[in-house]
């Protein structure tokens, strides 16, 4: 069990050189190694999506993913998204909309959101809905996670 | 009631104002502090076994090969735990039932699947879980019950032999009147058996702790994801066998609760049973395989009820006889106990029984969840009152409306002794038919549209009891906490107030509205009041985030507490400033000044400094800024309003879609509309989820749980859920401070009603009656299939 397997990746843009155990998921790996303790682990089975990272510019369920199958890749994590004390245009619409209550799963739907942002592409309300059911929240009922994410969306959309 | 006389609101950050959320930033950035995300230095890690059958003799435990393996620290089994501990208490006993007293792990005969029945520390959570696969333990399987209504057979198996004669825990009956003699001399009466689904609370961050002994500081620490910090401590005190100074609770971020969280689990007492004997934190963090067998359910009922109506359409009489399961064992809460006290709901009946009867089955215990019995006794009255409707050719709306008590028959007591306290709720039913057009939806006829569908609309009038009506109500209940709240106001020399609470954050916002609260009282602005949550060690002893009754509870405490410490700081200030009259003054956002009139001011800043140092204060005052209070209500508040649901349903498959769900509800004076309406849309998708989707499934033969993940166990996805419309009213309520309500329940409650009644309007055929929940397209397709098979729709 203690037979580590080296791994070289870039996490929120800093390179990490780590030993790791091979069953270490990467959402474990994350947080208690790393200390990025943002992302959070719903269930373990890929059901919740709360442990959603962005890898090579990608939405994945870090609990899914062994830590070394992240060999090489790119990982963004929910600590990536603050610049200094401001929140980024996304986090913002969060507040604005009261898109949070717990935060448990906050940081699933922020990666998702990203990672939809980055693909680019119109989205009815509905394609919207599908897009987030990876996620699963418990304290919101969606409709405000919905707004805020439309309303982020339409504003990327709205600056090219 | 508190003096309301002394309100100040010139800081705009009071009552009334959808301020942005204080937690938000943390939680944003992935800076919450969840108990996981905690790393004490030396952490050993704890797994569970736990008993793999509904109900099994343990008869022996081999643990010699998982000592063996590298890693592991220390392993306990039941006959251990008894000895160093005692049994779990509880918080909130069935009145009149016996004791079933059962310890951290199971001794000689587990109870549930799920149940723990060893523990293993080690040096990581996967070594400790690698070493319950090394543990050899051989159970004897043994009779169980899977349901209600098997558990009540006469030749059911016998769960509790030392405890109980049979497995029915206890009756409660209430009544008021006669019934039984109104029912019979009724024109119409509907009765049916109506069964509620088991479901779970599922806060998206499971149970977690972690315990730190020091031995020579005798100081247990405990991290705990915990809705009630100060109830944990009183009942980790009590199992562990110590006092409670030498105990400290502390809650940081809590990921959701939901009522799951209220007092403790075997696991608690186990990690800190650990941690005292090893000298070095134990961390154990539950996972969803566990969730869904070890954390309470909830609501799981069979109802025998029945409506009785003249012929111009007055309720006579309502009836309902039912059994909540307990689950194996009690937790802290145990079953619901507010379906009796609101089965009347909004309605003027003076002829009323409720027959509660709890009993044991060999399922996990079931605990408080969101609705605590309300969501249960709304769907049965409102789906018979439906039928009443059908029976006597009468329009739904109309009958409600008939039968409503009217604003000026409140304050009403009902069968129970519980006030209903004020309230306009025909009007909520009146707002929420009109926003959805009821009068042309029922005009449209009852053909299909060009979709092939039925179309129809359902609804369904609700009440919520927010808070609890005084400890002398609670001691009536054996309860073991009390109704109050207590806040510690303390001024700091940055002319800030910390807020120091018991109540921990766990989604409710109560960091946000406590800020809202204080300021609409003192007029500081609510940017200054940092508040402090859920350490037992800083804050005045409370009660917990519960029953919707912190915002009522905390209100009082935050205004007592509020009002004589800004008496104080006007006094220095009028000190300082040399004015003779201290009530001519008044706080204005970060200074004190003239309170009508221009003139010199001081900042807090100053004011607090002065005092805190102690110096140049008037000869009269003591040192120091600080205030603490406790408030308990004296009455409940009850919440109320109205829904409306419209569906189309697919005759041939059972299909059905929620097109429109409107919902207009009354939380009295709201604190911050942003966030009540936060409450109540959570509140509501956890009533879809477990009117359309939840149910956890047993085999009855074997008894085991079949669908325990969340890839079986459907919790509502964005995908899943209806657009809702949410409207309000707003009737102060008037045996409250500042006449808020509570509000975090109440979206539970009215969904299973109107969606029920809106699937039977467009079936309109009167051989078509759901009677259990979740009501799924295969449950409406066997109604359909079964009236069918009866000579009814074709």
């Amino acid at each position: 069990m203690s037979d580590k397997v080296h791994v070289t990746l870039t996490v929120n843009g800093r390179s990490v050189d780590a030993d790791v155990e091979p069953r270490v998921h990467l959402a474990d790996f994350l947080r208690h190694d790393l200390g990025l303790t943002g992302t959070h682990v719903g269930c373990e089975q890929g059901a919740c999506g709360n442990c959603t990272v962005i890898s090579d510019g990608v939405a994945l369920k870090s609990c899914l993913t062994l830590a070394v199958q992240a060999d090489g890749s790119e990982i963004e994590t929910v600590e990536s998204l603050a610049t200094g004390d401001q929140l980024s245009p996304l986090q913002q619409a969060f507040k604005d909309a009261h898109a949070l209550q717990c935060g448990y799963c906050t940081p699933g739907f922020l990666m998702t959101i990203t990672a939809l942002e980055r693909r680019g592409g119109a989205l009815s309300r509905e394609e919207l809905r599908g897009e987030l059911a990876g996620v699963i929240c418990r304290c919101t009922g969606y409709e405000t996670i919905i707004e805020a994410a439309e309303d982020h969306l339409a504003e990327v959309a709205a600056r090219g | 009631m508190v003096d309301l006389l002394h309100r100040h609101t010139a800081a705009g950050t009071g009552l009334g104002v959808s301020l942005p959320r204080v937690e938000d930033d943390r939680l944003l950035r992935g800076e919450g502090r969840f108990v996981d995300d905690l790393h004490p230095f030396q952490a050993l890690h704890m797994a569970v076994l736990r008993c793999p059958f509904p109900r099994a003799q343990v008869v022996s435990i081999d643990i010699s090969a998982a000592l063996e393996l590298t890693g592991v620290e220390q392993i306990l089994v039941g006959s251990q735990v008894a000895e160093r501990s005692e049994p779990i208490s509880v918080l909130r006993p069935v009145p009149g039932a016996p004791d079933l007293p059962f310890f951290a792990l199971a001794t000689d005969v587990a109870h549930f699947e799920g149940q723990p029945v060893v523990s293993v520390v080690a040096q990581s959570r996967a070594i400790a879980e690698d070493a319950l696969d090394l543990i050899d333990v051989e159970f004897d399987p043994l009779p169980h019950v899977s349901d209600v209504v098997s558990a009540m057979e006469p030749d059911a198996p016998l769960l509790h032999p030392n405890e109980l004669a049979t497995n029915r825990l206890v009756t409660n009956n209430q009544e008021r009147g006669n019934p039984d003699g109104e029912l019979a001399a009724s024109a119409v009466v509907a009765s049916d058996r109506f069964f509620v689904n088991r479901v779970t609370a599922l806060p998206m961050e499971g149970r977690a702790v972690v315990a730190e002994w020091r031995q020579g500081a005798r100081e247990l620490i405990v991290q705990h994801s915990t809705q009630t910090p100060h109830l944990v401590r009183k009942q980790l005190a009590e199992a562990l066998r110590l006092d409670e100074g030498s105990i400290r609770v502390l809650t940081d971020d809590v990921g959701g609760g939901f009522g799951m969280k209220l007092g403790i689990y075997p696991e608690d007492v186990l990690a800190c049973l650990h941690a005292l004997e090893l000298g070095r934190p134990v961390k154990w963090v539950e996972d969803r395989t566990e969730h869904f067998r070890a954390s309470t359910h909830a609501r799981e009922s069979v109802h025998d009820a029945s409506i009785g109506a003249t012929a111009d359409g007055r309720f006579t009489a309502m009836t309902n006889a039912y059994a909540t399961d307990l689950g194996a064992l009690n937790s802290p809460f145990g079953s619901a106990q507010l379906t009796s006290i609101t089965f009347g709901g909004p309605y003027n009946v003076e002829h009323i029984r409720t027959e509660r009867l709890v009993t044991v089955t060999s399922k996990t215990p079931i605990g408080a969840y969101r609705g605590y019995g309300q969501p249960e006794s709304n769907f049965v009255r409102e789906v018979l009152i439906d039928r009443i409707a059908r029976q006597l050719g009468r329009d739904p709306l109309d009958l409600r409306l008939q039968n409503l008590l009217r604003p000026e028959d409140l304050p009403w007591t009902n069968h129970t002794g519980a006030i209903l306290d004020s309230g306009d709720y025909a009007a909520t039913l009146r707002m929420a038919t009109e926003r959805v057009g009821y009068d042309a939806l029922r005009a449209a006829g009852r053909g299909p549209r060009a979709d092939g569908r039925l179309t129809g609309v359902g609804l369904s009038c609700f009440i919520e009891r927010t808070g609890y009506p005084s400890a002398r109500f609670l001691a009536n209940r054996g309860s073991q906490f009390g109704a109050h709240e207590g806040v510690t106001l303390r001024a700091n020399r940055s002319g800030g107030i910390d807020l120091i609470t018991g109540v921990s954050s766990f989604g409710q916002s109560s960091e946000t509205t406590f800020a809202q609260l204080l300021s609409e009282v003192t007029g500081i602005d609510a940017g200054l009041v940092r508040v402090h949550t859920g350490d037992t060690g800083a804050s005045p002893v409370n009660t917990g985030g519960f029953a919707s009754r912190t915002t009522i509870a905390a209100a009082g405490a935050i205004e007592l507490a509020g009002l004589e410490f800004v008496g104080k700081a006007l006094r220095i200030a009028a000190w300082l400033l040399e004015i003779d009259d201290p009530t001519s003054l008044a706080v204005r956002g970060t200074d004190i000044g003239p309170r009508d009139s221009d003139g010199p001011t001081v900042p807090l800043a100053d004011v607090f400094s002065t005092a805190i140092l102690g110096q140049g204060i008037p000869p009269s005052e003591a040192p120091g800024l600080e205030a603490t209070a406790y408030y308990e209500p004296q009455a409940a508040a009850y919440a109320f309003g109205s829904a409306a649901a419209v569906v189309a349903v697919d005759p041939e498959t059972g299909d059905f879609t929620i097109e429109r769900f409107v919902m207009v509800h009354d939380c009295g004076v709201p604190v911050n509309p942003m966030l009540v309406e936060g409450q109540v849309l959570g509140a509501l998708a956890q009533g879809f989820g477990a009117a359309l989707m939840e149910e956890l499934r047993y085999d009855p033969d074997t008894g085991q749980l079949l669908n325990g993940s969340l890839l079986d166990y459907f919790a509502p996805t964005a995908a899943d859920l209806p657009h809702v419309e949410l409207l309000h009213t707003e009737v102060p309520s008037p045996v409250t401070p500042l006449g808020v309500r509570g509000v975090g329940e109440i979206g539970t409650i009215p969904p299973g009603a109107a969606i029920v009644n809106a699937v039977c309007d467009a079936l309109s055929d009167p051989q078509i009656e759901l009677s259990r929940l979740p009501v799924t397209p295969e449950a409406v397709w066997r109604a359909l299939a079964d009236a069918a098979a009866k000579g009814g729709r074709a």
